[in-house]
């Protein structure tokens, strides 16, 4: 059914609808016809309905309906009569209720959930599923923007089976993904990402939330994809699946495929927006009972000491119990509790997201141009994001042989005075450092009348309000996407193609520092400044035969052929000074001191040949072959040459035994493959190099040698999988599974190793180590409620348990050290689980398992151990929607279980005497009633009986990491939307053709073991991971998004 | 078929394609564009001089470790350094690891490379620093790596170095001294490192003096264990060609830019922080002797701003809090003007010298050598060596005095006695010259017990004071198995075990 417009369709409706209310019949409509798949065979359990009044039937085994809407019920309106069944595309077609019966037939096609499915595989191929041998999954844009997140790739969150992410709560922070588990031990553990066939930088910029440094994270640039232009995601899960794609896939491949125009004819028109609002999911719960100071006394003079305890940000001060102190707010003012003054500091953030797409095209040519916005106003103060994005791309077929594609995506990303993250930067540091007193309105006004600055102390911590307003940071990325592609058609057979694209950013950070700022500026000058200048850029550039030729009616045979040149330029430089003279001008030539300058370029090239042979019997038996040789820049000569291949194959026993098939076995496929993938080095480590220094000592050059040692003889690391999956369905589909086991195994790993700092050096590259993943996942597909009425509900469970073991290191060598933070470490470990937390735990008396004391105290064990490890036993998640009408609800449950985490944030809100948890042994008074610890008196060998203040026993829980590793299992209720597709009759009147309104919410809810912060977090997307320090909590969001379509 | 044609053609393409690539070429796009692979010998010196400073005489180990279990300073606020709590494997791992990584190894290849050249002028600075820098390491923590150390970067490369004896480094260490001074003294100013040079400006006269002085300080260690060792090393330094120091000019110190990206590194700290105090220990000493030094090397309280007045080491944070006003901060000297918490001091401090060795420490190696009739002195001539060091000491310091510094020196208590009191009155004015450089100060009373007030804290969490530091947590990692077979020569991997020259205290007179 052709309509020469929906808009001129409409309006037909609107007219009859308006004009005609009296044709109105006084009797129902009965509306019949026959559903049938496309060979015309029919379909039972298909539904077939009027979404608009909530009626409908189920077709019977001859594929038959029929049903009667009510006379009460016909107004000579415009309806839509629907047709569904699970494993066919839906199909519309629009009706008017006169009275009169409706006959309406349907021939449904073959899609989705089901093996026929096509997926978007390795170099973009589309290929449907029977005849893969690995595992792949897709997530479809709807599936993908159920909610809106401000990163593309959290919205995969709970989503994909094998698939573990953490997000960094930062609002604009990075994302890490883990694709069945890790690889290497310390090179790169991020999948490729490919948009549109275009190799995407995932760089993380900025630094570890944990160090002493700047603290920013400045988000990794895959998120700069705006997922209203993804029309799906395919997650090529192992090596198996990406061998293909060289080196870089060895972690997986995400493969992002946007959407295009349609070649219907006619231009379509979708506009989509949504506002959320944004609140932290999670802050500590706090003590009121007690101010700030130590010891029970606290008296206000400078903030800096002056007074009693006035120069201390901790909690254990006299009892809140309204006494006059003097305050840094006044003298002789009350000392009462301000449960919320760490809650009032935050604001409700705002998110407005808009898009509008046009697509369309004719037979020989097609285009889509798609503009989307995005303005977040953070939960921080004075903290904004906005986001710009412009897709164009465009198909054609310039003759009958040859076709050519385009796309160039451009993204512009500024955020504004982002939050900082860990020590000394970390916004959240002085709330778990806090004095519990503190009037947080107060502190509103950061600048007195007389232009000091204003605080609740002077010693350690910057005015929150000051660092958000007064010293401004700016970021800026200019990004952009583009590849093109051209296609000749050599014979019926074979076709060849050149495909080139590039990625490239350019970022600028503007960090400038206000005068007086504590940690980052000398006060004997007027502020500091941070520059720093990023150019990224990749280019790749392929050329590929693909033949395709059937031998007989059962045999196809499929054969690729190409080369690949792959070459990358990383640079940035950095400006920064602690001390400018006159203020407000945040310019090196306005620098006190000689600024800190710095430059780093980085360049590497790929060369690689591949190609792919494989063969597919009757449409159930699929064989492939891949192979593929890299020479890389980063290798020696002689080494650099390397070489690695894969066999899979599927095989659809349904279609093999069609007698298997029946009303209990829907379908079964077998897959199964071997595959290895080489990988190389990073670059510049095949020479041992001297370090200047851009600061003069005085005005003499300074020059170290590198702390890392060369190594000429490195060879490329090698993963080798092999992985087996079944996809079954039972019960018509109605019962799918997807289920996936895997071995890994990465052999020669390019490691640098620690070695003895009395070597001479930290580490050397060497080829050593050994690390293994197994793991079982699944995806679980099920409709248990389908009514006549329309009712549905789909249940989907995805499970994944990645078993990673590190088999060996370098001979002698036990560990290494991936990061540390007040001493935790976290390491891998010879025979361990990569990642595990290395530190202090209690001693112990040896027969009880007692504490043992000291003075009252326990005792840091001074034989460090294994206190955990970061891998989580599995990662799950379970969505479940339910539709009834035009409504359609769903709620996705995202679930972590096991692994542990260090968190430092208890650490010091114990410390410090502000968390709740810091009340056990004050609830009379600061000193009293005490604690009495449970233990073994080391000297006495007898119980303890000492008793220690609470102040005097959590100071001495200090760097006791046992005391702070928490179970990182949780459970968040990820996604919810309830969303509602308004009737022809009402979008009608307003002359649009669709409109969907939709309530959607994340992160609503969390339960964790983990007390006062939020167990999700990441360090970036680097291999430091586990240790927590004041994180920023994840956002919970609440709102409404609307899709129109005129 | 010309589609056939095509194909082929283009396969044949595709290989020759692949082929232009030049694989064997690609390699040179590696070749590192940021970073050198030589650099020459004067600009790595400078700035290994510059890391022993901030290592060893900085604001870390000496100023936040050693200073505290020495008691010239203690914590008000955050006292579990003071308390030994925080001076675990892990805490002191950066100075071990540092070390051995930064300087060390880089005065070793600036050695190497003035040897291949025959350049003394060049080797024998590099060599006198790396032993300066070894001893701080060895009388740290006792057996280190040393003989089959740096070797990472060696044809054969050595990751997991075995731990020598330290009498054997001591040995070593004498030796690679004695080696430099001759050197330098045979062939004298053959281009050395001129202004690079931050300590003596190239002047290998000058390196000579500070040479012979570290060797004498290095015998003196042994003075308890190896009497004979110490008395030959003494005479053999104090003979060396060049001499000892003999003035504060010859002091081994180099003062810093200030320019706020090389300060101080000890007013660096005090711009942001205020949690020293001064110990009860050297306040009593100075306060208690009416010392000319004290207005400099302490402030007044906060509470009353005409007296000077110490607090406790080792306690817990509750109780050291009180002293925050009622205890002087260290010296306005050590203060960099505008701070946290105002302004103290001058923002010239941010140039003072740190300083490697002076003439006053000389001063009372002399003093102690002639006292016990060591290194070929006269015995009558301790007195004036410990008055020389008094007086050197004051004038390091700024006292400028003579009555202030006669009338000191005329005391009962100070005025010098002679025999084991004088040895103690040696001991405890060499502490008090020593202040900022923990690590010596340290040292000395282990090997002297003097000041003998030097005792734990309450809240400490061992019941003595740490005859060592504990083993970095890296090596526990990588070299487990040489720092295990240091342990079984050495002892447990505590604070309690004591090193090779710490193991015989009763032949130190001055511990009764």
């Amino acid at each position: 059914m052709k309509v020469p417009g929906r808009l001129q369709r409409l309006a037909a409706g609107l007219l009859l609808s308006g004009l005609i209310p009296a044709l109105a019949a006084a009797q129902g409509t009965t509306l019949s016809g026959r559903v049938t798949g496309e060979s015309g065979a029919p379909l039972a359990s298909a539904s077939v309905r009027i979404p608009e009044l909530s009626l409908g039937a189920l077709t019977g085994a001859d594929g038959r309906y029929s049903f009667t809407v009510p006379a009460t019920s016909v107004r000579g309106q415009a309806v839509t009569i629907m047709a569904r069944r699970l494993g066919y595309e839906p199909h519309s077609v629009a009706a008017t209720l006169t009275g009169t019966g409706i006959v309406t037939d349907f021939r449904l096609t073959q899609a989705a959930t089901a093996l026929n499915e096509v997926v978007v595989t390795a170099l973009g191929i589309e290929r449907k599923k029977s005849q893969l041998g690995t595992a792949v999954q897709q997530v479809d844009n709807a599936e993908l923007n159920t909610t809106h997140d401000l990163n593309v790739v959290n919205q995969l969150e709970g989503k994909v089976s094998g698939v573990t992410i953490n997000a960094s709560g930062t609002q604009g922070g990075s994302s890490r993904i883990l694709i069945r588990g890790a690889n290497s031990i310390t090179g790169n553990n991020q999948p490729l990402f490919i948009v549109d066939g275009t190799a995407v930088s995932n760089n993380a910029i900025g630094s570890d939330a944990n160090g002493s440094g700047r603290g920013l994270d400045f988000g990794s640039v895959i998120n700069d994809i705006n997922p209203e232009d993804v029309a799906n995601i395919s997650v090529l899960k192992g090596p198996n699946a990406a061998a293909i794609y060289g080196s870089r896939a060895a972690n997986g491949v995400v493969l992002i495929t946007t959407r295009r125009g349609q070649r219907s004819g006619g231009i379509r028109t979708q506009a989509t927006s949504g506002v959320t609002w944004e609140q932290p999911s999670i802050l500590p719960t706090y003590q009121n009972q007690y101010g700030q100071g130590a010891g029970g006394q606290f008296k206000f003079v400078n903030g800096k000491g002056g007074g009693v305890q006035d120069g201390n940000d901790q909690s254990y001060g006299p009892k809140l119990d309204g006494r006059l102190i003097d305050q840094f707010t006044g003298p002789q003012q009350p000392w009462i509790a301000h449960p919320d003054n760490v809650s009032s500091f935050f604001n409700t953030g705002r998110t407005i997201v808009n898009n509008v797409s046009f697509s369309g095209g004719t037979d020989r040519a097609n285009a889509r141009a798609s503009i989307g916005s995005e303005a977040v106003g953070g939960i921080i103060p004075n903290n904004t994001f906005q986001k710009f994005t412009g897709l164009l791309s465009a198909d054609m077929n310039v003759s009958s042989r040859l076709s050519a594609t385009a796309n160039v995506q451009y993204v512009a990303n500024n955020g504004h005075n982002r939050a900082g993250v860990g020590y000394n930067t970390g916004i959240l540091e002085q709330f778990i450092w806090f004095g519990r007193q503190v009037d947080m309105n107060a502190l509103r006004n950061y600048y007195t009348d007389n232009g000091q600055l204003f605080n609740w102390n002077y010693n350690y911590h910057n005015n929150p309000f000051y660092l958000q307003y007064a010293n401004p940071e700016l970021d800026q990325r200019d990004h952009i996407i583009a590849g093109g592609s051209a296609t000749y058609k050599v014979a019926d057979w074979l076709n060849a193609s050149l495909r080139s694209g590039t990625d490239f950013y350019r970022y600028n950070i503007n960090q400038n520092y206000a005068p007086g700022n504590i940690n980052f500026t000398n006060l004997a000058f007027q502020g500091g400044f941070y520059y720093r200048n990023d150019y990224s850029s990749q280019n790749n550039t392929q050329l590929l035969f693909t033949a395709n030729k059937g031998v007989g009616s059962r045999l196809q045979l499929n054969a690729t052929a190409g080369g690949n040149h792959r070459y990358a330029a990383y640079r940035y430089n950095t400006t920064a000074s602690s001390s400018i003279l006159a203020a407000d001008i945040y310019n090196p030539s306005n620098s006190a001191v000689s600024p800190t300058i710095g430059l780093y370029d980085e360049r590497r090239a790929t060369n690689s040949v591949y190609g792919t042979g494989s063969f597919t019997w009757s449409d159930f038996w699929t064989v492939e072959v891949t192979g593929r040789n890299d020479w890389s820049s980063t290798l020696p000569k002689g080494n650099n040459s390397y070489f690695y291949p894969s066999i899979s194959s599927s095989l659809v026993v349904t279609d093999m035994l069609p007698s298997v098939k029946g009303n209990f076995l829907s379908y079964l496929k077998l897959r199964g493959s071997i595959a290895e993938v080489g990988n190389d080095a990073e670059p510049y480590q095949l020479q041992t190099v001297y370090v200047g220094n851009a600061n003069k000592f005085g005005s003499l050059p300074q020059y170290t040698l590198n702390d890392q040692v060369a190594n000429v003889n490195l060879k490329p690391e090698q993963t080798k999988s092999s992985e087996a999956g079944v996809e079954v369905g039972f019960f018509d589909n109605r019962i799918t599974l997807d289920a996936s086991v895997y071995n890994k195994t990465t052999t020669n790993e390019i490691v640098n190793v620690t070695v003895s700092p009395a070597s001479g050096f930290t580490s050397a590259a060497v080829n050593a180590g050994k690390m293994q993943n197994k793991g079982f996942e699944a995806l679980l597909n099920i409709v248990p409620i389908r009514t006549s009425g329309g009712f549905e509900w789909t249940s989907t469970i995805n499970y994944a348990a990645n078993k990673n073991t590190l088999v060996a290191l370098a001979p002698g060598l036990q560990t290494i050290v991936l990061g540390s933070t007040w001493t935790l470490n976290t390491e891998a470990r010879v025979g361990q689980p990569y990642g595990s937390l290395f530190g202090n735990g209690f001693l112990r008396d040896s027969a009880t398992g007692q504490l043992l004391t000291s003075g009252g105290f326990p005792i840091k064990d001074p034989n460090r151990r294994v206190l955990g490890n970061i891998n989580p036993t599995w990662v799950g998640g379970w969505n479940n929607t339910v539709s009834f009408g035009p409504f359609t609800a769903s709620a996705l449950i995202d679930v972590h279980k096991g692994g542990q985490i260090f968190s430092v944030s208890n650490m010091f809100g114990q410390y410090a005497g502000v968390f709740a948890e810091s009340l056990k042994g004050r609830e009379v008074d600061w000193n009293n009633p005490g604690l009495v610890i449970q233990g073994i008196d080391q000297q006495t060998g007898k119980p303890n009986t000492i008793n220690v203040t609470a102040e005097d026993y959590f100071q001495n829980l200090f760097e006791i990491h046992e005391a702070f590793i928490y179970d990182d299992s949780w459970v968040k209720l990820r996604e919810l939307r309830v969303g509602v597709e308004l009737p022809a009759s009402f979008t009608s009147r307003l002359r649009i053709s669709a409109l969907n309104i939709a309530l959607v919410g994340r992160n609503l809810w969390t339960h964790s073991n983990v007390p006062n912060i939020d167990p999700e977090f990441s360090y970036q997307t680097g291999n430091y991971q586990g240790a927590e320090f004041a994180a920023l909590p994840t956002t919970r969001s609440l709102g409404f998004n609307v899709r129109i379509t005129p | 078929m010309p589609n056939k044609f095509t194909a082929i053609a283009a396969g044949v393409l595709l290989a020759a394609g692949a082929l232009a690539c030049n694989n064997d070429t690609i390699t040179n796009l590696n070749q590192n564009p940021n970073n050198p692979t030589s650099a020459p010998p004067g600009p790595v010196f400078t700035q290994a001089v510059r890391l022993s400073a901030s290592r060893f005489i900085g604001n870390g180990f000496a100023l936040r470790q050693t200073e505290f279990v020495a008691q010239h300073w203690a914590e008000v606020q955050y006292p579990d350094e003071d308390r030994y709590a925080r001076l675990g494997p892990a805490d002191v791992q950066g100075t071990f690891n540092g070390a051995y990584v930064s300087e060390i190894e880089d005065l070793k290849n600036v050695a190497k490379g003035g040897l291949a050249a025959t350049n003394p002028a060049v080797y024998g600075p590099a060599s006198v620093l790396l032993a300066w820098d070894y001893e701080y390491l060895t009388d740290t923590w006792g057996d280190i790596p040393y003989s089959m150390a740096l070797a990472g970067d060696s044809a054969s490369p050595n990751f997991s170095p075995v731990y020598d004896a330290q009498k054997d480094i001591y040995t070593g260490l004498l030796a690679t001294l004695t080696k430099a001074t001759t050197d330098m003294a045979t062939l004298p100013n053959a281009g050395g490192f001129g202004s690079a040079d931050p300590m003596y400006g190239g002047s290998v006269a000058k390196w000579e003096k500070f040479s012979n002085s570290l060797r004498a300080r290095l015998a003196m260690r042994l003075v308890n264990v190896d009497k004979t060792t110490a008395d030959a090393q003494l005479k053999a330094a104090f003979a060396a060609p060049g001499g000892v120091f003999a003035s504060n000019a010859d002091n081994a110190q180099f003062a810093w830019p200030g320019d706020n990206v090389y300060n101080n590194p000890i007013t660096d700290n005090f711009i942001t922080r205020d949690d020293h105090r001064v110990s009860n220990t050297f306040s009593n000493i100075l306060v208690g002797n009416n010392d000319p030094r004290t207005p400099i090397l302490m402030q007044p309280t906060l509470a009353d701003a005409t007296k000077y007045a110490g607090m406790p080491n080792g306690l817990n944070a509750a109780p050291a809090g009180t002293y925050f006003l009622t205890s002087s901060r260290p010296g306005a000297i050590f203060f960099p003007g505008a701070t946290t918490a105002g302004t103290i001091g001058s923002s010239a401090n941010k140039k003072n010298p740190s300083y490697f060795m002076t003439y006053a420490e000389m001063s009372f190696i002399q003093a102690e050598a002639a006292e016990r009739g060591l290194g070929g002195l006269a015995a009558g001539s301790a007195a004036t060596y410990y008055q020389n060091g008094i007086k050197a000491s004051m004038a390091q310091w700024g006292v400028t005095d003579q009555t202030a510094i006669n009338n000191f020196l005329a005391q009962p208590a100070i005025a010098y006695k002679g025999g084991v009191e004088g040895l103690k009155q040696i001991a405890i004015q060499k502490w008090v010259a020593l202040v900022t450089d923990g690590a010596q100060s340290w040292a000395e009373w282990r090997r002297t017990c003097q000041p003998s007030a030097i005792a734990p804290g309450p809240g400490a969490v061992v019941a003595y004071v740490p005859r060592r530091f504990q083993y970095s947590t890296t090596e526990y990692s990588v070299n487990p198995d040489n720092l295990q077979a240091a342990i079984n020569r050495q002892g447990p991997d505590t604070f309690a075990t004591r090193m090779y020259w710490d193991k015989s205290p009763s032949a130190a007179p001055t511990c009764s």
